[in-house]
């Protein structure tokens, strides 16, 4: 190449074209040369703007969006200080799952997770943990380590993205926090942007990020509603939700922004006021009709409150905004799939392999739904690519599972057990494998296996009412009524609807009172 | 009290049968309904109400006597009263009736409310083999020890049980038995019984005021009738098992009938004359409580039902109850000719039943233990329950008040009118029927191939799986076992419990080995190998190790834990442990 573009213009075209590490590199050689490398003073004008733009670059190289990523430590799960009723009212509290009032699916249809609500379609950060109810259930990790993991007050995301990105700067961090003068930067506003993202995002620095916000908010005279919004976000990290909220607040009076109503509603999500949240997102709505992550939002706090059906409205009403939302369309299909109707379910899913989705999970989807919905010659190879596709032990643990089911289904239990025992080997920890591997047990009369299996199921997941149910049915039969009375009893705990145990205790109250 | 009674603000509805004479929460009147008793003590036609209080934790018990809504008297019990009656002993004016209090061995008789007369059950015959050896113990021919061998000896083969004297030196500790000896070889050996429950029956008149004898029923399966003045055992009948509830009709002189419900679960019934029950009832659980409805039987079991039965012996109906029972009384309107049975429920109802129609039902602040109905003041239908709480309920019913002999829960059950929520076959779901339908033998084909595919895939993986042992739980018929693994901790250190089960039979497992391959320079394991310990069948054995992580760089790792068998290379169990990312490091 004979001509050279000018160094800081490449570096720029680099951040564009969002090649982050080369433009980072470019931008350390260019303030190499310069001299005034930590300080940029008034006077170096190219100096300062490759400085800008490498802290800029380093952002976004571990950039994360802030709106979804929602983790709650175990400190803010075990140790909430703003819980003020133990026992809210119906349909005013996420921490009560068993409130249903939208005609959710009972357990015995659709599966629930660990905090009793019905699992949703879309895996996201904090719908799948729950809050544990004991300190035991907190510390232990759950079978999927990546995706519902309690984790300590300074989250494990946080820190490890910081930390990658130290690994790849071996001669130390761009920046000395601990050397720079906030109140300088605080003074020029464009740099300090930068700097506070750089900050924020890439040192998780929060004290100091919330040092030079509050500096530039001064310097701004409050008249800016970003820097409010990013001391909003800062109070968030802190854990100091209604300093967080009065912040979002002044800043929305200020200017209307879908970001800060994000925000505001998810302070009141974690301060478990998700009816306060629900009105927050829709005022946003009157402000911004048809805005799909407001209607999102709103679908996802009915989920949580097991409203599955004014969830699965506002889901449609997402997708006739944007027909190619992949957490609608999977919520969607799965709520369909749940209450049954297998083929409308694989239509939508179908409809996700076209938007080129491709991964285990949506076959394994896929194969499910072409069995329930009868169209056999579909299924198996649905599931054998979704078996291909597993990209670890977990997924094909999964997988093989559903195989399971579906040998079962067809009466070939000699499959089924090849299929749970192959489900326990790729995943130890699946308690429902461990459950219908028990029931096979059960049927080639390999009572003490069953009872081992049956034993494991319930210590893993003692949410589940079917292993305490079919413990307590195996007890029954095998004559040993007090076990049978205490699992059946942790099994109405579970499922509190369920007629087979309701039965069940009411033969064994019979045969208690008997002579 | 009863004209002028307020009413409750509570249950105050127009429909209610019952006005809220009283209630007070903290009355602490711990009791149940055969220690409670109506009676007009002093003769001057205001009823009293006559309450042999348990008290709290086996002492402060006392007999108390209640006038209007306030204690009138009491007088302290020497031991827990079992039943409290009141009845007339003789035909002196003025006609004030005597109480009976029940109590251990003795009845004590108070007549204006002062002790009048203990009336001693007499003793049973003690074992002559135990007077032997207590009498060699006397004479110091015997040491303790020996003495404890052959009372030992005795309370394992004799028909006739130990006295509570000997029952009590075998509970001592060898170095107390010598003062124990010392203190009590003098008296006599003396076996005691004790009453369990006690009832009235008319002398020789049928009238409201007429002499009544007491009908006890005893520890030792006896029913006495005692005599009313000189307190002579004028009838002694025997029981195959120890009563619980009495009821009795009838005239001492004339013709009587005792119903007696014991704790074999079957009611007895007795007549004038025989020393053995005529008729007997099983019942299908423990009794709870007996009522005589007119001439019929009503039995609580403890199973929740309610069971009416003829004074013969024949079933009519059952009642299931929604709750189990806590008490039971007779409701006796006299003015009405109106009889009802009262059940006390454990979920804080008072049901009535007239046979097996529910009449009414009162909803009570408490649980209630004891129910009582008759005449108090000068109030005729007075109803009397106390509480689990030690409260005392007091209500009256009101002179309009008529009981509609019907079930009062009538129409559909609540079920019949549930909709099932059947989801509609959708129009995709008929087309694609139709598919199945034209294209059925291909996609059978189809499937059938895919079939054969995934079982040759199967057994590959499950072979495979077998080969290295793989799974946690072991199929071999040597060595049943099952393992899983539960990390604990957010780092460095974490807990790494192996739960192992052996899943055999009846055989235990031994010499089995734990091991853990991991990469040392992220992990440290104190015992990275060691010796499982016996593996008894059924039990879960939790076994704890901790892991260190060395990298403060948030990188985690699988952990593999092999159970093997000494002399075995190829491990019996596998688990492959995810370890989470370390992060009290990170953090810190």
């Amino acid at each position: 190449m004979g001509l050279e573009m000018e160094p800081l213009l490449q570096a720029w075209s680099y951040f564009r074209r969002r090649k982050f590490q080369l433009c980072a590199d470019l931008c350390s050689q260019l303030l190499e040369k310069c001299p005034g490398y930590q300080e940029p003073d008034s006077e170096f004008t190219v100096s300062q703007a490759a400085w800008s733009l490498k802290t800029r670059a380093l952002t976004e190289m571990v950039y994360v969006d802030e709106i979804d990523i929602d983790q709650e430590g175990i400190a803010e799960m075990m140790l909430d200080e703003n819980a003020i009723a133990q026992v809210a009212r119906p349909g005013t509290s996420l921490k009560l799952p068993g409130t249903s009032q939208g005609g959710g699916p009972s357990p015995a249809i659709r599966p629930v997770t660990q905090s009793g609500r019905p699992v949703t379609g879309f895996v996201r950060p904090s719908t799948q943990s729950g809050r544990p109810g004991t300190m035991e259930q907190a510390i232990r990790t759950p079978r999927t380590a990546h995706t519902a993991r309690p984790i300590t007050s300074a989250s494990g995301r946080y820190i490890r993205l910081g930390t990658a990105s130290m690994l790849t700067n071996p001669e130390g961090p761009f920046l000395n926090l601990s050397r720079l003068n906030l109140a300088k930067y605080a003074q020029k506003p464009k740099l300090a942007k930068a700097l506070f993202e750089y900050i924020f995002h890439h040192e998780n620095d929060v004290k100091n990020a919330l040092d030079l916000a509050a500096l530039a908010t001064e310097h701004a005279q409050y008249k800016d509603w970003w820097w409010k919004v990013q001391i909003g976000k800062c109070y968030y990290r802190l854990g100091l939700y209604r300093e967080a909220e009065k912040q979002f607040k002044s800043a929305l009076k200020q200017q209307d922004m879908v970001d800060t109503i994000l925000y505001l509603a998810k302070v009141y999500f974690r301060l478990d006021q998700p009816l306060t949240a629900l009105h927050v997102f829709k005022q946003g709505l009157a402000r911004f009709p048809g805005e799909v992550t407001l209607l999102c939002g709103i679908a996802r706090i009915y989920e949580e409150m097991n409203n599955i059906s004014l969830a699965a409205e506002y889901y449609r009403e997402v997708l006739k905004q944007d027909n190619t939302h992949v957490e609608a369309i999977a919520c969607i299909g799965s709520n369909h799939f749940y209450s049954d109707q297998p083929e409308i379910a694989l239509r939508f899913y179908r409809r996700l392999l076209q938007m080129g989705v491709y991964n285990c999970q949506l076959f394994n989807n896929l194969g499910l739904c072409c069995f329930y919905a009868q169209q056999y010659d579909m299924t198996l190879t649905s599931l054998e690519r979704a078996l291909s596709l597993a990209e670890n032990e977990e997924e094909a643990a999964d997988v093989w599972y559903n195989l399971g089911h579906v040998a079962v289904g067809i009466g070939d239990l000699n499959l089924a057990y090849q299929c749970f025992k192959l489900t326990l080997a790729n995943n130890n920890d699946h308690a429902e494998a461990y459950n219908n591997l028990a029931v096979l047990e059960i049927r080639r009369g390999h009572i003490e296996q069953a009872r081992a299996l049956l034993q494991t199921a319930s210590s893993l997941a003692p949410h589940m009412y079917e292993p305490h149910f079919n413990f307590a049915a195996l007890s029954d039969q095998v004559g040993d009524l007090q076990r049978s009375f205490i699992a059946a009893q942790k099994s109405k705990e579970a499922f509190p609807g369920h007629v087979d145990t309701q039965q069940l205790i009411k033969q064994l109250k019979q045969h208690f009172a008997m002579l | 009290m009863a004209a002028a009674s307020s009413c409750g603000s509570e249950s105050n509805e127009a429909n209610s049968k019952w006005l809220d004479a009283h209630y007070d929460p903290m009355a602490n009147l711990y009791t149940f309904s055969s220690c409670i008793a109506l009676a007009d003590l002093h003769g001057d036609g205001e009823y009293k109400l006559v309450v042999g209080d348990l008290g709290m934790a086996g002492h402060t018990m006392k007999l108390k006597v209640y006038r209007g809504t306030g204690l009138a008297s009491e007088s302290t019990l020497l031991d827990l009263p079992s039943a409290v009656s009141t009845f007339l002993m003789d035909q002196n004016e003025p006609r004030t009736p005597a109480v009976a209090v029940a109590s251990g061995p003795f009845v004590y008789v108070y007549k204006n409310l002062r002790p009048y007369f203990k009336f001693t059950l007499p003793p049973l015959d003690a074992n002559p083999l135990e007077q032997d050896v207590w009498e060699q113990a006397k004479e110091d021919m015997i040491d303790p020890l020996t003495l404890k061998e052959m009372l030992e000896g005795i309370r394992e083969k004799a028909e006739i049980p130990l006295s509570v004297r000997s029952v009590r030196f075998l509970a001592q500790d060898v170095p107390e038995m010598e003062n124990f000896v010392n203190l009590h070889k003098g008296q006599p050996i003396k076996r005691q019984t004790v009453i369990t429950c006690m009832s009235t029956l008319k002398k020789n008149m049928a009238d409201e005021d007429a002499v009544s004898c007491l009908v006890i029923g005893t520890e030792s399966a006896d029913v006495l009738i005692l005599d009313p003045e000189a307190f002579t055992i004028l009838a002694k009948m025997t029981l195959p098992s120890v009563p619980a509830f009495l009821d009795v009709m009838g005239q001492f002189d004339v013709e009587y009938r005792v119903t007696v419900a014991c704790r074999d679960g079957s009611i007895y019934i007795l007549r004038r004359e025989s020393k053995r029950p005529k008729y007997c009832i099983k019942l299908s659980a423990q009794p709870v409580g007996l009522v005589r409805v007119h001439k019929n039987i009503v039995a609580g079991c403890s199973d929740e039902t309610l069971q009416g039965y003829t004074q013969k012996g024949k079933k009519l109906w059952t009642v299931y109850l929604p709750a189990p029972l806590m008490t039971m009384s007779l409701l006796d309107q006299k003015s009405r000719g109106f009889q009802a049975v009262m059940v006390g429920l454990a979920n804080q109802v008072v049901h009535m039943y007239r046979d097996k129609n529910l009449v009414d039902v009162i909803r009570t602040q408490d649980v209630v233990t004891s129910i009582c109905f008759g005449r108090y003041g000068r109030e005729d239908n007075t109803l009397i329950m106390t509480t689990k709480g030690g409260g005392l309920i007091i209500k009256i019913l009101k002179r309009t008040a008529v009981f509609e002999e019907k079930d009062t829960s009538l129409g559909p059950p609540v079920a019949q009118s549930i909709r099932l929520s059947v989801p509609k076959k959708t129009r995709l779901y008929v087309d694609q029927t139709l598919r199945e339908r034209e294209n059925a033998v291909a996609m059978h084909r189809v499937f059938q191939m895919d079939l054969y595919r995934l079982r040759l895939m199967a057994a590959r993986a499950y072979v495979k799986a077998l080969e290295s042992s793989l799974a946690p739980v072991t199929s071999t018929l040597q060595e049943p076992l099952k393992m899983n693994a539960v990390v604990q901790g957010i780092g460095p250190t974490f807990k790494l419990t192996l739960h192992i089960q052996n899943t055999s039979a009846g055989r235990p497992s031994i010499n089995l080995l734990v091991s853990f391959l991991y990469d040392q320079s992220l992990y440290a394991m104190k015992r990275a190998f060691f010796k499982a310990p016996m593996l008894i069948p059924g039990l879960n054995y939790p076994i704890e190790t901790f892991v260190e992580c060395l990298s403060d760089k948030g990188i985690s790792d699988v952990i593999k834990v092999f159970v093997l068998r000494e002399g075995q290379s190829i491990p019996l169990l596998t688990a492959h442990i995810n370890m989470p990312v370390s992060e009290g490091l990170a953090a810190a």
